[in-house]
Protein backbone atom coordinates (compact mmCIF):
# COMPACT_ATOMS: atom_id res chain seq x y z
CA UNK A 1 0.00 0.00 0.00
CA UNK A 2 2.71 2.35 1.13
CA UNK A 3 4.80 1.32 -1.85
CA UNK A 4 2.01 2.07 -4.28
CA UNK A 5 1.38 5.39 -2.64
CA UNK A 6 5.00 6.43 -2.97
CA UNK A 7 5.10 5.35 -6.60
CA UNK A 8 2.05 7.42 -7.31
CA UNK A 9 3.49 10.39 -5.51
CA UNK A 10 6.78 10.08 -7.34
CA UNK A 11 5.08 9.73 -10.70
CA UNK A 12 2.91 12.74 -10.12
CA UNK A 13 5.81 14.80 -8.84
CA UNK A 14 8.12 13.91 -11.64
CA UNK A 15 5.77 13.40 -14.53
CA UNK A 16 7.54 16.05 -16.59
CA UNK A 17 10.78 14.11 -16.98
CA UNK A 18 11.87 10.84 -18.53
CA UNK A 19 10.84 9.08 -15.40
CA UNK A 20 8.96 5.89 -15.04
CA UNK A 21 8.77 3.54 -12.12
CA UNK A 22 9.56 0.21 -13.71
CA UNK A 23 11.11 -1.73 -10.92
CA UNK A 24 10.17 -2.55 -7.39
CA UNK A 25 10.59 0.23 -4.90
CA UNK A 26 11.16 -0.63 -1.26
CA UNK A 27 8.75 1.01 1.14
CA UNK A 28 10.85 4.04 1.95
CA UNK A 29 10.40 7.01 4.20
CA UNK A 30 13.51 8.80 3.04
CA UNK A 31 13.63 8.36 -0.70
CA UNK A 32 12.97 12.04 -1.37
CA UNK A 33 15.70 13.05 1.05
CA UNK A 34 18.34 10.85 -0.52
CA UNK A 35 17.15 11.69 -4.02
CA UNK A 36 17.86 15.29 -3.19
CA UNK A 37 21.04 14.86 -1.14
CA UNK A 38 22.83 12.09 -3.03
CA UNK A 39 21.36 12.23 -6.51
CA UNK A 40 20.94 16.02 -6.65
CA UNK A 41 17.28 15.66 -7.65
CA UNK A 42 18.44 14.28 -10.99
CA UNK A 43 16.29 12.09 -13.21
CA UNK A 44 16.02 8.51 -12.05
CA UNK A 45 14.24 5.28 -12.75
CA UNK A 46 13.65 2.26 -10.56
CA UNK A 47 15.10 -0.47 -12.69
CA UNK A 48 14.72 -4.19 -12.09
CA UNK A 49 17.97 -4.76 -13.90
CA UNK A 50 19.75 -3.17 -10.95
CA UNK A 51 19.58 -6.10 -8.58
CA UNK A 52 20.55 -5.53 -4.99
CA UNK A 53 20.96 -8.76 -3.06
CA UNK A 54 21.15 -9.02 0.70
CA UNK A 55 20.25 -11.90 3.02
CA UNK A 56 16.65 -11.69 4.33
CA UNK A 57 18.06 -10.94 7.80
CA UNK A 58 21.39 -9.83 9.22
CA UNK A 59 22.91 -12.71 11.15
CA UNK A 60 25.82 -10.41 12.02
CA UNK A 61 24.84 -6.74 11.75
CA UNK A 62 28.53 -5.80 11.67
CA UNK A 63 29.15 -7.85 8.52
CA UNK A 64 26.17 -7.75 6.20
CA UNK A 65 26.93 -8.88 2.66
CA UNK A 66 25.54 -6.63 -0.07
CA UNK A 67 25.76 -7.51 -3.75
CA UNK A 68 24.90 -5.19 -6.62
CA UNK A 69 24.45 -6.98 -9.92
CA UNK A 70 23.46 -4.87 -12.93
CA UNK A 71 25.13 -6.97 -15.58
CA UNK A 72 21.93 -7.17 -17.61
CA UNK A 73 21.93 -3.37 -17.94
CA UNK A 74 23.60 -2.16 -21.13
CA UNK A 75 25.47 1.10 -21.45
CA UNK A 76 28.29 2.68 -19.52
CA UNK A 77 28.09 3.52 -15.81
CA UNK A 78 29.93 6.66 -14.75
CA UNK A 79 29.10 6.41 -11.06
CA UNK A 80 27.44 4.05 -8.66
CA UNK A 81 26.24 5.06 -5.19
CA UNK A 82 25.32 2.61 -2.48
CA UNK A 83 23.57 3.55 0.75
CA UNK A 84 21.66 2.02 3.67
CA UNK A 85 18.75 4.34 4.22
CA UNK A 86 18.22 4.10 7.98
CA UNK A 87 21.86 3.86 9.02
CA UNK A 88 23.39 6.63 11.15
CA UNK A 89 26.04 6.69 8.42
CA UNK A 90 23.93 5.85 5.38
CA UNK A 91 26.51 6.15 2.61
CA UNK A 92 28.48 2.96 1.97
CA UNK A 93 30.51 3.70 -1.12
CA UNK A 94 30.72 5.44 -4.48
CA UNK A 95 32.19 3.52 -7.37
CA UNK A 96 33.59 5.16 -10.51
CA UNK A 97 34.09 2.29 -12.94
CA UNK A 98 35.91 2.21 -16.26
CA UNK A 99 34.47 0.32 -19.21
CA UNK A 100 36.71 -2.60 -18.24
CA UNK A 101 34.60 -3.28 -15.18
CA UNK A 102 31.55 -5.53 -15.14
CA UNK A 103 28.49 -4.04 -13.48
CA UNK A 104 28.96 -6.08 -10.33
CA UNK A 105 30.11 -5.27 -6.84
CA UNK A 106 29.99 -7.05 -3.50
CA UNK A 107 30.89 -5.50 -0.17
CA UNK A 108 30.14 -6.13 3.53
CA UNK A 109 28.54 -3.35 5.50
CA UNK A 110 27.31 -2.45 8.97
CA UNK A 111 23.62 -1.90 9.65
CA UNK A 112 22.28 -0.28 12.79
CA UNK A 113 18.69 -1.42 12.25
CA UNK A 114 16.46 -3.02 9.65
CA UNK A 115 16.76 -0.84 6.56
CA UNK A 116 16.23 -0.50 2.84
CA UNK A 117 19.49 -0.55 0.89
CA UNK A 118 19.81 1.32 -2.38
CA UNK A 119 22.16 1.15 -5.32
CA UNK A 120 21.95 3.94 -7.92
CA UNK A 121 23.86 3.74 -11.18
CA UNK A 122 24.35 6.87 -13.26
CA UNK A 123 24.21 5.68 -16.87
CA UNK A 124 25.39 7.41 -20.01
CA UNK A 125 21.78 8.46 -20.70
CA UNK A 126 22.17 10.80 -17.71
CA UNK A 127 19.57 8.93 -15.67
CA UNK A 128 20.13 7.22 -12.34
CA UNK A 129 19.02 3.59 -12.50
CA UNK A 130 18.05 2.52 -9.01
CA UNK A 131 17.64 -0.86 -7.37
CA UNK A 132 16.91 -1.70 -3.78
CA UNK A 133 16.58 -4.45 -1.19
CA UNK A 134 15.45 -4.67 2.39
CA UNK A 135 17.33 -6.29 5.26
CA UNK A 136 15.79 -7.31 8.55
CA UNK A 137 18.13 -6.75 11.48
CA UNK A 138 18.08 -6.75 15.24
CA UNK A 139 20.70 -4.13 14.69
CA UNK A 140 23.48 -2.47 16.55
CA UNK A 141 26.07 -3.15 13.87
CA UNK A 142 27.28 0.45 13.72
CA UNK A 143 27.58 0.94 17.46
CA UNK A 144 28.97 -2.46 18.44
CA UNK A 145 32.55 -2.52 19.77
CA UNK A 146 35.22 -3.27 17.21
CA UNK A 147 36.18 -6.91 16.77
CA UNK A 148 39.49 -5.90 15.21
CA UNK A 149 40.52 -3.67 18.12
CA UNK A 150 39.83 -6.51 20.56
CA UNK A 151 42.48 -8.62 18.84
CA UNK A 152 45.92 -8.24 20.30
CA UNK A 153 48.48 -6.66 17.98
CA UNK A 154 45.92 -5.41 15.46
CA UNK A 155 48.06 -2.31 14.82
CA UNK A 156 50.84 -4.46 13.41
CA UNK A 157 48.38 -6.04 10.98
CA UNK A 158 46.90 -2.73 9.86
CA UNK A 159 46.79 -2.54 6.09
CA UNK A 160 47.58 -6.17 5.42
CA UNK A 161 45.73 -7.12 2.25
CA UNK A 162 44.49 -10.60 1.47
CA UNK A 163 42.83 -11.56 -1.73
CA UNK A 164 42.88 -13.47 -4.94
CA UNK A 165 41.79 -13.50 -8.54
CA UNK A 166 39.26 -16.10 -9.64
CA UNK A 167 38.68 -16.63 -13.34
CA UNK A 168 35.05 -17.06 -14.35
CA UNK A 169 34.68 -17.38 -18.12
CA UNK A 170 36.28 -14.38 -19.78
CA UNK A 171 36.38 -12.20 -16.71
CA UNK A 172 38.24 -12.09 -13.41
CA UNK A 173 36.61 -11.98 -10.01
CA UNK A 174 38.88 -9.81 -7.92
CA UNK A 175 38.38 -10.26 -4.21
CA UNK A 176 40.25 -8.55 -1.43
CA UNK A 177 40.12 -7.86 2.26
CA UNK A 178 42.08 -5.12 3.99
CA UNK A 179 42.89 -5.40 7.69
CA UNK A 180 41.48 -2.19 9.11
CA UNK A 181 39.17 -1.38 12.07
CA UNK A 182 37.09 1.11 10.00
CA UNK A 183 36.22 3.10 13.13
CA UNK A 184 33.11 5.13 12.45
CA UNK A 185 33.28 7.48 15.44
CA UNK A 186 30.17 5.97 17.05
CA UNK A 187 31.92 3.61 19.45
CA UNK A 188 33.64 4.40 22.75
CA UNK A 189 34.97 7.87 21.89
CA UNK A 190 37.23 6.38 19.23
CA UNK A 191 37.46 8.94 16.41
CA UNK A 192 36.78 8.10 12.80
CA UNK A 193 39.56 6.02 11.32
CA UNK A 194 38.68 4.28 8.10
CA UNK A 195 39.78 3.54 4.56
CA UNK A 196 38.14 6.23 2.45
CA UNK A 197 39.75 5.82 -0.96
CA UNK A 198 40.66 2.90 -3.17
CA UNK A 199 41.83 2.65 -6.73
CA UNK A 200 42.30 -0.31 -9.02
CA UNK A 201 44.81 0.04 -11.88
CA UNK A 202 45.85 -2.38 -14.59
CA UNK A 203 49.48 -3.21 -15.43
CA UNK A 204 49.78 -0.16 -17.70
CA UNK A 205 48.61 2.22 -15.02
CA UNK A 206 45.16 2.65 -16.55
CA UNK A 207 42.47 3.19 -13.93
CA UNK A 208 39.98 0.31 -13.85
CA UNK A 209 37.94 1.66 -10.94
CA UNK A 210 37.97 4.27 -8.22
CA UNK A 211 36.08 3.97 -4.94
CA UNK A 212 35.11 6.43 -2.21
CA UNK A 213 34.45 4.41 0.92
CA UNK A 214 32.52 5.46 4.00
CA UNK A 215 32.65 4.08 7.50
CA UNK A 216 29.44 2.12 6.99
CA UNK A 217 31.73 -0.40 5.31
CA UNK A 218 32.49 -3.24 7.74
CA UNK A 219 35.79 -3.58 9.52
CA UNK A 220 38.34 -5.46 7.50
CA UNK A 221 36.64 -4.23 4.31
CA UNK A 222 35.88 -7.08 1.94
CA UNK A 223 35.27 -6.09 -1.67
CA UNK A 224 34.60 -8.06 -4.84
CA UNK A 225 34.78 -6.54 -8.33
CA UNK A 226 34.56 -8.20 -11.72
CA UNK A 227 36.92 -7.03 -14.41
CA UNK A 228 36.96 -8.03 -18.08
CA UNK A 229 39.79 -10.30 -19.20
CA UNK A 230 42.78 -11.02 -17.03
CA UNK A 231 44.75 -7.81 -16.60
CA UNK A 232 47.44 -7.47 -13.96
CA UNK A 233 45.91 -5.42 -11.18
CA UNK A 234 47.34 -3.03 -8.65
CA UNK A 235 45.33 -1.85 -5.67
CA UNK A 236 45.97 1.41 -3.91
CA UNK A 237 44.10 2.26 -0.71
CA UNK A 238 44.28 5.18 1.67
CA UNK A 239 42.65 5.83 5.05
CA UNK A 240 41.57 9.17 6.50
CA UNK A 241 44.78 9.31 8.56
CA UNK A 242 46.83 9.29 5.37
CA UNK A 243 48.07 5.70 5.63
CA UNK A 244 48.52 4.22 2.17
CA UNK A 245 48.37 0.55 1.34
CA UNK A 246 49.16 -1.12 -1.95
CA UNK A 247 48.58 -4.63 -3.22
CA UNK A 248 49.26 -6.50 -6.41
CA UNK A 249 47.35 -9.30 -8.09
CA UNK A 250 49.46 -10.84 -10.88
CA UNK B 1 -21.76 -6.79 24.04
CA UNK B 2 -21.13 -8.33 27.42
CA UNK B 3 -21.63 -11.78 25.90
CA UNK B 4 -19.15 -11.00 23.19
CA UNK B 5 -16.58 -10.02 25.77
CA UNK B 6 -17.22 -13.17 27.73
CA UNK B 7 -16.87 -15.28 24.62
CA UNK B 8 -13.64 -13.51 23.69
CA UNK B 9 -12.30 -14.00 27.21
CA UNK B 10 -13.30 -17.63 27.12
CA UNK B 11 -11.55 -18.20 23.80
CA UNK B 12 -8.42 -16.47 25.04
CA UNK B 13 -8.48 -18.49 28.23
CA UNK B 14 -8.92 -21.78 26.41
CA UNK B 15 -6.05 -20.92 24.09
CA UNK B 16 -3.98 -20.80 27.25
CA UNK B 17 -1.67 -18.13 25.90
CA UNK B 18 1.89 -18.16 27.15
CA UNK B 19 1.65 -21.56 28.74
CA UNK B 20 3.86 -24.37 27.50
CA UNK B 21 2.12 -27.67 27.07
CA UNK B 22 4.85 -30.17 27.77
CA UNK B 23 4.05 -33.83 27.38
CA UNK B 24 6.81 -36.16 28.57
CA UNK B 25 6.96 -39.36 26.56
CA UNK B 26 8.52 -42.50 28.01
CA UNK B 27 11.33 -43.61 25.72
CA UNK B 28 13.21 -46.15 27.87
CA UNK B 29 13.28 -47.51 31.40
CA UNK B 30 12.77 -44.52 33.77
CA UNK B 31 13.54 -42.17 30.89
CA UNK B 32 11.33 -39.45 29.40
CA UNK B 33 11.65 -37.15 26.42
CA UNK B 34 9.96 -33.73 26.22
CA UNK B 35 10.06 -33.17 22.49
CA UNK B 36 9.99 -29.67 20.99
CA UNK B 37 9.11 -28.49 17.50
CA UNK B 38 11.67 -28.39 14.71
CA UNK B 39 10.71 -24.79 13.93
CA UNK B 40 12.50 -21.53 14.57
CA UNK B 41 11.81 -19.44 17.67
CA UNK B 42 8.56 -17.53 17.38
CA UNK B 43 6.02 -15.61 19.41
CA UNK B 44 3.63 -18.49 18.70
CA UNK B 45 5.81 -21.30 20.03
CA UNK B 46 7.58 -19.50 22.86
CA UNK B 47 10.87 -21.08 21.85
CA UNK B 48 9.63 -24.59 22.55
CA UNK B 49 11.78 -25.91 19.72
CA UNK B 50 14.15 -27.98 21.80
CA UNK B 51 14.27 -31.43 23.34
CA UNK B 52 14.55 -31.71 27.10
CA UNK B 53 14.73 -35.06 28.88
CA UNK B 54 14.71 -36.51 32.34
CA UNK B 55 15.53 -39.79 34.08
CA UNK B 56 13.66 -40.88 37.19
CA UNK B 57 16.30 -42.64 39.29
CA UNK B 58 15.99 -44.15 42.76
CA UNK B 59 17.88 -41.15 44.11
CA UNK B 60 15.73 -38.56 42.38
CA UNK B 61 15.21 -37.05 38.94
CA UNK B 62 18.05 -36.11 36.60
CA UNK B 63 17.16 -33.40 34.06
CA UNK B 64 18.99 -32.84 30.80
CA UNK B 65 18.59 -29.24 29.59
CA UNK B 66 16.14 -26.72 31.02
CA UNK B 67 14.60 -25.09 27.93
CA UNK B 68 14.33 -21.58 26.52
CA UNK B 69 12.73 -19.61 29.38
CA UNK B 70 11.97 -19.46 33.10
CA UNK B 71 8.38 -20.27 32.23
CA UNK B 72 9.45 -23.36 30.25
CA UNK B 73 11.60 -24.47 33.18
CA UNK B 74 8.63 -24.21 35.51
CA UNK B 75 6.42 -26.09 33.05
CA UNK B 76 9.08 -28.78 32.77
CA UNK B 77 9.15 -29.18 36.55
CA UNK B 78 5.37 -29.48 36.64
CA UNK B 79 5.47 -32.06 33.88
CA UNK B 80 8.07 -34.04 35.85
CA UNK B 81 5.93 -33.82 38.98
CA UNK B 82 3.05 -35.42 37.09
CA UNK B 83 5.24 -38.40 36.25
CA UNK B 84 6.91 -38.94 39.59
CA UNK B 85 6.92 -37.75 43.16
CA UNK B 86 10.72 -37.98 43.25
CA UNK B 87 12.46 -34.62 43.64
CA UNK B 88 14.75 -33.25 40.96
CA UNK B 89 18.31 -33.84 42.21
CA UNK B 90 20.55 -32.98 39.28
CA UNK B 91 20.49 -30.89 36.09
CA UNK B 92 22.95 -31.28 33.24
CA UNK B 93 23.32 -28.62 30.55
CA UNK B 94 24.49 -30.00 27.22
CA UNK B 95 25.68 -26.55 26.09
CA UNK B 96 25.14 -22.84 26.64
CA UNK B 97 22.66 -21.98 23.88
CA UNK B 98 19.56 -20.11 25.08
CA UNK B 99 17.01 -22.76 24.11
CA UNK B 100 18.82 -25.27 26.34
CA UNK B 101 19.88 -23.22 29.35
CA UNK B 102 17.47 -20.34 30.00
CA UNK B 103 15.09 -22.49 32.04
CA UNK B 104 17.77 -22.78 34.76
CA UNK B 105 15.99 -20.41 37.15
CA UNK B 106 13.27 -23.00 37.69
CA UNK B 107 15.98 -25.32 39.02
CA UNK B 108 17.70 -22.82 41.29
CA UNK B 109 17.46 -25.26 44.22
CA UNK B 110 19.16 -28.07 42.30
CA UNK B 111 22.83 -28.58 41.36
CA UNK B 112 23.27 -27.54 37.72
CA UNK B 113 26.26 -29.14 36.02
CA UNK B 114 27.97 -28.04 32.82
CA UNK B 115 31.35 -28.15 31.13
CA UNK B 116 33.84 -25.42 32.09
CA UNK B 117 33.68 -24.16 28.50
CA UNK B 118 29.89 -24.00 28.66
CA UNK B 119 30.04 -21.94 31.84
CA UNK B 120 32.50 -19.52 30.22
CA UNK B 121 30.33 -19.12 27.10
CA UNK B 122 27.25 -18.62 29.25
CA UNK B 123 29.06 -15.85 31.14
CA UNK B 124 30.26 -14.21 27.93
CA UNK B 125 27.17 -14.57 25.76
CA UNK B 126 24.28 -15.39 28.10
CA UNK B 127 22.85 -11.91 28.50
CA UNK B 128 23.08 -11.14 24.81
CA UNK B 129 21.39 -14.45 23.95
CA UNK B 130 18.63 -13.82 26.50
CA UNK B 131 18.01 -10.34 25.08
CA UNK B 132 17.71 -11.86 21.65
CA UNK B 133 15.20 -14.42 22.94
CA UNK B 134 13.05 -11.63 24.36
CA UNK B 135 13.05 -10.11 20.88
CA UNK B 136 12.24 -13.41 19.19
CA UNK B 137 9.51 -14.84 21.41
CA UNK B 138 8.34 -11.90 23.51
CA UNK B 139 6.28 -12.32 26.64
CA UNK B 140 7.06 -16.01 27.06
CA UNK B 141 10.42 -14.84 28.36
CA UNK B 142 8.97 -12.78 31.19
CA UNK B 143 11.19 -12.92 34.27
CA UNK B 144 13.88 -14.96 32.53
CA UNK B 145 17.46 -14.21 33.50
CA UNK B 146 20.66 -16.05 32.84
CA UNK B 147 21.58 -18.42 35.61
CA UNK B 148 24.99 -20.07 35.56
CA UNK B 149 25.86 -23.66 36.31
CA UNK B 150 26.72 -24.48 39.91
CA UNK B 151 29.05 -27.40 39.18
CA UNK B 152 31.66 -28.01 36.54
CA UNK B 153 31.92 -31.50 35.09
CA UNK B 154 34.21 -33.14 32.55
CA UNK B 155 34.67 -36.54 30.91
CA UNK B 156 33.69 -38.80 33.81
CA UNK B 157 31.07 -41.27 34.99
CA UNK B 158 28.50 -39.93 37.44
CA UNK B 159 26.33 -42.55 39.11
CA UNK B 160 22.94 -41.32 40.25
CA UNK B 161 20.42 -43.72 41.77
CA UNK B 162 21.50 -46.76 39.79
CA UNK B 163 21.99 -44.91 36.50
CA UNK B 164 25.67 -44.52 35.60
CA UNK B 165 25.85 -41.48 33.32
CA UNK B 166 28.96 -41.46 31.20
CA UNK B 167 29.89 -37.90 30.21
CA UNK B 168 31.68 -37.09 26.95
CA UNK B 169 33.20 -33.81 25.88
CA UNK B 170 32.88 -32.68 22.27
CA UNK B 171 33.44 -29.34 20.54
CA UNK B 172 31.77 -29.50 17.12
CA UNK B 173 28.61 -27.51 17.84
CA UNK B 174 29.71 -24.78 20.28
CA UNK B 175 33.27 -25.56 21.37
CA UNK B 176 31.93 -27.09 24.62
CA UNK B 177 29.36 -29.80 24.06
CA UNK B 178 28.40 -32.29 26.74
CA UNK B 179 26.97 -35.64 25.67
CA UNK B 180 25.59 -38.12 28.21
CA UNK B 181 25.24 -41.86 27.78
CA UNK B 182 23.11 -43.63 30.35
CA UNK B 183 24.97 -46.93 30.64
CA UNK B 184 21.95 -48.62 32.15
CA UNK B 185 19.47 -47.85 29.38
CA UNK B 186 21.76 -47.06 26.47
CA UNK B 187 20.04 -43.72 25.94
CA UNK B 188 22.36 -41.18 24.35
CA UNK B 189 21.52 -37.60 25.26
CA UNK B 190 23.35 -36.03 22.34
CA UNK B 191 22.44 -32.38 22.87
CA UNK B 192 22.96 -30.32 19.73
CA UNK B 193 25.81 -32.49 18.59
CA UNK B 194 22.90 -34.16 16.78
CA UNK B 195 20.16 -32.34 14.92
CA UNK B 196 17.63 -34.63 13.24
CA UNK B 197 15.12 -33.46 10.60
CA UNK B 198 16.13 -29.92 11.54
CA UNK B 199 19.08 -28.10 10.01
CA UNK B 200 22.10 -27.78 12.24
CA UNK B 201 23.07 -24.39 13.64
CA UNK B 202 26.65 -23.09 13.69
CA UNK B 203 26.87 -19.85 15.73
CA UNK B 204 29.80 -21.06 17.85
CA UNK B 205 31.03 -24.03 15.83
CA UNK B 206 34.84 -24.14 15.57
CA UNK B 207 34.51 -25.80 12.13
CA UNK B 208 32.37 -28.23 10.21
CA UNK B 209 35.33 -30.62 9.93
CA UNK B 210 35.66 -30.67 13.73
CA UNK B 211 31.98 -31.53 13.94
CA UNK B 212 32.38 -34.33 11.38
CA UNK B 213 35.29 -35.80 13.35
CA UNK B 214 33.28 -35.60 16.58
CA UNK B 215 30.38 -37.30 14.87
CA UNK B 216 32.42 -40.43 14.16
CA UNK B 217 33.42 -40.67 17.81
CA UNK B 218 29.83 -40.13 18.89
CA UNK B 219 28.43 -42.75 16.55
CA UNK B 220 30.89 -45.35 17.86
CA UNK B 221 29.48 -45.13 21.40
CA UNK B 222 27.34 -48.07 22.59
CA UNK B 223 23.99 -46.26 22.32
CA UNK B 224 20.62 -47.94 21.88
CA UNK B 225 18.34 -44.90 21.82
CA UNK B 226 19.24 -41.44 20.53
CA UNK B 227 17.83 -38.20 21.91
CA UNK B 228 18.94 -35.45 19.51
CA UNK B 229 18.97 -31.82 20.67
CA UNK B 230 16.32 -31.04 18.08
CA UNK B 231 14.09 -33.44 16.19
CA UNK B 232 12.50 -36.83 16.81
CA UNK B 233 13.83 -39.72 18.82
CA UNK B 234 15.73 -42.41 16.93
CA UNK B 235 16.72 -45.99 17.58
CA UNK B 236 18.85 -46.43 14.50
CA UNK B 237 21.76 -44.58 12.96
CA UNK B 238 19.60 -42.32 10.77
CA UNK B 239 20.44 -39.11 12.69
CA UNK B 240 24.15 -39.84 12.23
CA UNK B 241 23.71 -40.55 8.53
CA UNK B 242 21.74 -37.36 8.01
CA UNK B 243 24.18 -35.25 10.02
CA UNK B 244 27.16 -36.72 8.21
CA UNK B 245 25.65 -36.16 4.77
CA UNK B 246 24.51 -32.67 5.63
CA UNK B 247 27.79 -31.55 7.20
CA UNK B 248 29.72 -33.03 4.29
CA UNK B 249 27.53 -31.23 1.76
CA UNK B 250 27.80 -27.97 3.67
CA UNK B 251 31.58 -28.19 4.02
CA UNK B 252 32.04 -29.06 0.37
CA UNK B 253 29.67 -26.34 -0.84
CA UNK B 254 31.44 -23.64 1.14
CA UNK B 255 34.87 -24.87 -0.01
CA UNK B 256 33.80 -24.99 -3.64
CA UNK B 257 32.20 -21.56 -3.42
CA UNK B 258 35.33 -20.03 -1.91
CA UNK B 259 37.44 -21.68 -4.59
CA UNK B 260 35.27 -20.09 -7.30
CA UNK B 261 35.53 -16.71 -5.62
CA UNK B 262 31.83 -16.37 -4.80
CA UNK B 263 30.69 -13.70 -2.40
CA UNK B 264 28.36 -14.46 0.51
CA UNK B 265 25.10 -13.60 -1.23
CA UNK B 266 25.90 -15.99 -4.04
CA UNK B 267 26.66 -18.74 -1.53
CA UNK B 268 23.49 -18.38 0.49
CA UNK B 269 21.46 -18.77 -2.71
CA UNK B 270 23.08 -22.10 -3.60
CA UNK B 271 20.59 -24.90 -4.27
CA UNK B 272 19.92 -27.27 -1.37
CA UNK B 273 19.97 -30.92 -2.46
CA UNK B 274 16.65 -32.73 -2.69
CA UNK B 275 17.87 -35.36 -0.20
CA UNK B 276 17.52 -32.79 2.58
CA UNK B 277 13.92 -31.90 1.71
CA UNK B 278 12.70 -33.49 4.95
CA UNK B 279 15.08 -31.36 7.02
CA UNK B 280 13.44 -28.25 8.41
CA UNK B 281 15.02 -24.75 8.17
CA UNK B 282 17.85 -25.64 5.79
CA UNK B 283 17.80 -22.29 3.94
CA UNK B 284 17.58 -20.31 7.16
CA UNK B 285 20.52 -22.11 8.70
CA UNK B 286 22.55 -21.93 5.49
CA UNK B 287 22.18 -18.15 5.59
CA UNK B 288 23.42 -18.13 9.18
CA UNK B 289 26.26 -20.57 8.53
CA UNK B 290 27.53 -18.48 5.62
CA UNK B 291 27.79 -15.56 8.03
CA UNK B 292 29.50 -17.66 10.73
CA UNK B 293 31.92 -19.77 8.76
CA UNK B 294 32.35 -18.61 5.15
CA UNK B 295 35.05 -16.02 6.00
CA UNK B 296 37.29 -18.89 7.13
CA UNK B 297 36.78 -20.69 3.83
CA UNK B 298 37.53 -17.48 1.93
CA UNK B 299 40.70 -16.94 3.91
CA UNK B 300 41.99 -20.35 2.83
CA UNK B 301 41.72 -19.32 -0.81
CA UNK B 302 43.38 -15.95 -0.45
CA UNK B 303 46.99 -14.92 -0.38
CA UNK B 304 48.70 -12.03 1.27
CA UNK B 305 49.01 -9.55 -1.59
CA UNK B 306 50.08 -6.25 -0.04
CA UNK B 307 53.44 -4.81 -0.99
Amino acid sequence: MCQRFICVVLLSLLSGGVLAVEGKLQPSVMWDYFHQRLLNNADFVFDERVQVHVPPFAEDARQVPVEVDARSLSGQVSKMMLWAELNPIPQVLNLYPSDQLEKFLAVRIRVEQATPIYAALLMDDGVWHVGSAFIEATGGGCSAPSVVRAEEGWESRLGQVFGSRFMAGDHSRLRLRVSHPMDNGLVGAIPEFYVNHAQLNDGNGEVLARLDLFSAVSENPTITLHVKGKPQTHWWLRDNNGNEFTAYMP
Amino acid sequence: MRWMLLICAGVLFSLNLWAYELKPEKIAENTYLVEGLTDNFSVENGGNVVNAAFVVTEAGVVVIDTGPSFSYGRALRSAIAEVTEQPVVQVFLTHHHPDHALGNQAFADVPIAALAGTQKLLQEQGDHMAENMYREVGDWMRGTEVQFATHIVGAEVINIGGHPFQLFVFTGHTGADLVLLDQRTGVLFAGDMLFYQRALATPNSPSLKTWLTDLERLQALPWRVIVPGHGPLAKDEQPFVQMHDYLTWLDRSLSDAARQGLDMNQVLRLPIPEQFASVNLTRYELIRTVSHLYPKYEQQQWQRIDQ
